[in-house]
């Protein structure tokens, strides 16, 4: 057991971009799973409602990845650090639970494509997801080293992902959770 | 925006009850029920300059929810929250500091429909 810092749309799908929610509050697949295993959750906060607002377009990482996005997810990152290194100082296990695909939340998997921007149009089927982790996890990765954190082990939501198993994802979490 | 499953109705948590102590209130399982997303207040046992950070953030969240007609509620309390959320301009939503199961589902049953979802329907 121990404290699993998770993406805001893990507790909250209001906070998803439109069309993206996939229930009306709570993501329950993953939250169930941490609730039967003892975990502790907490809420990291979501780096796109603030900043590109309720409105904003499905986007890719490049598309997000200004100096203004990167200073706003560096504030976010040293908040959530600062609540890691707690955890850890109390000796607490922590894991981190991520988005797949997503530009920002994606710990394993995220998007990207170089060309991608204009009108909002590509055509259908076009790759954009790739090894990598989103514009946050990768600031929350440098504010625990400037601490001197390791990096947690991490896990993610794969609705975004083609050939999305509920199974396969719970069966993910578990094993990070386990270590 | 193009509709989907979120129900635009939003419980700001006091972590009390986002991770209840043994034969605790669960308010995340309640809003699972009742169809309510939350947003997780900070635990009491950080200290102010860890748990700072994460309220202003909260509110910055919330004052883009409130620009768009988002319904919240405020689940038990946290210390902070009120100047928090005065610094975005964004009122303490209506609360409930729940006993049991029943009266907190009864309480997010019984708020009205939030203008977003008005909009929607």
């Amino acid at each position: 057991m121990g404290v699993a810092f998770v993406a805001h749309c893990m507790l909250n799908q209001n906070s998803k971009v439109a069309e993206g929610a996939h229930c009306a509050g709570i993501y329950s697949p993953i939250v169930d799973v941490l609730r039967a295993k003892g975990w502790r959750i907490e809420q990291m906060p979501c780096p796109e409602l603030a900043f590109t607002g309720l409105n904003r377009f499905w986007a890719v990482k490049e598309q997000l990845d200004t100096a203004a996005y990167r200073r706003h997810c560096e504030r976010l990152a040293e908040a959530v650090a600062a609540a890691i290194s707690v955890r850890v100082k109390q000796g607490e296990d922590v894991v981190l639970v991520g988005v797949e695909g997503s530009p920002s939340m994606g710990v394993t998997i995220t998007s990207s494509d170089p060309l991608r921007g204009g009108r909002p149009e590509w055509p259908e089927g076009t790759a954009e997801h790739v090894s990598g982790e989103g514009i946050l996890v990768e600031e929350i990765r440098k504010a625990l080293a400037k601490r001197g954190i390791g990096f947690p082990r991490v896990a993610g939501e794969t609705h975004a992902i083609p050939g999305h198993d509920e199974a396969v994802q719970r069966a993910g979490l578990e094993s990070t959770l386990e270590g | 925006m193009k509709p989907d499953a979120r129900s635009f109705r939003i419980a700001l948590v006091a972590d009390e009850f986002v991770n209840p102590p043994p034969g605790g209130l669960d308010a995340v399982a309640v809003a699972a029920r009742t169809g309510w997303g939350v947003m997780q207040l900070p635990a009491d046992e950080y200290p102010p300059e860890v748990a700072g950070p994460l309220l202003a953030e909260v509110a910055e969240q919330m004052e883009e929810f409130s620009r768009h007609g988002y319904g919240f509620v405020l689940v038990g309390e946290r210390a902070g929250l009120a100047e928090a959320l005065a610094q975005v301009g964004v009122a303490v939503p209506d609360g409930i500091s729940p006993q049991t199961p029943a009266q907190l589902a009864e309480f997010l049953d019984g708020r009205p429909a939030p203008r977003a979802a008005q909009a929607t329907a």
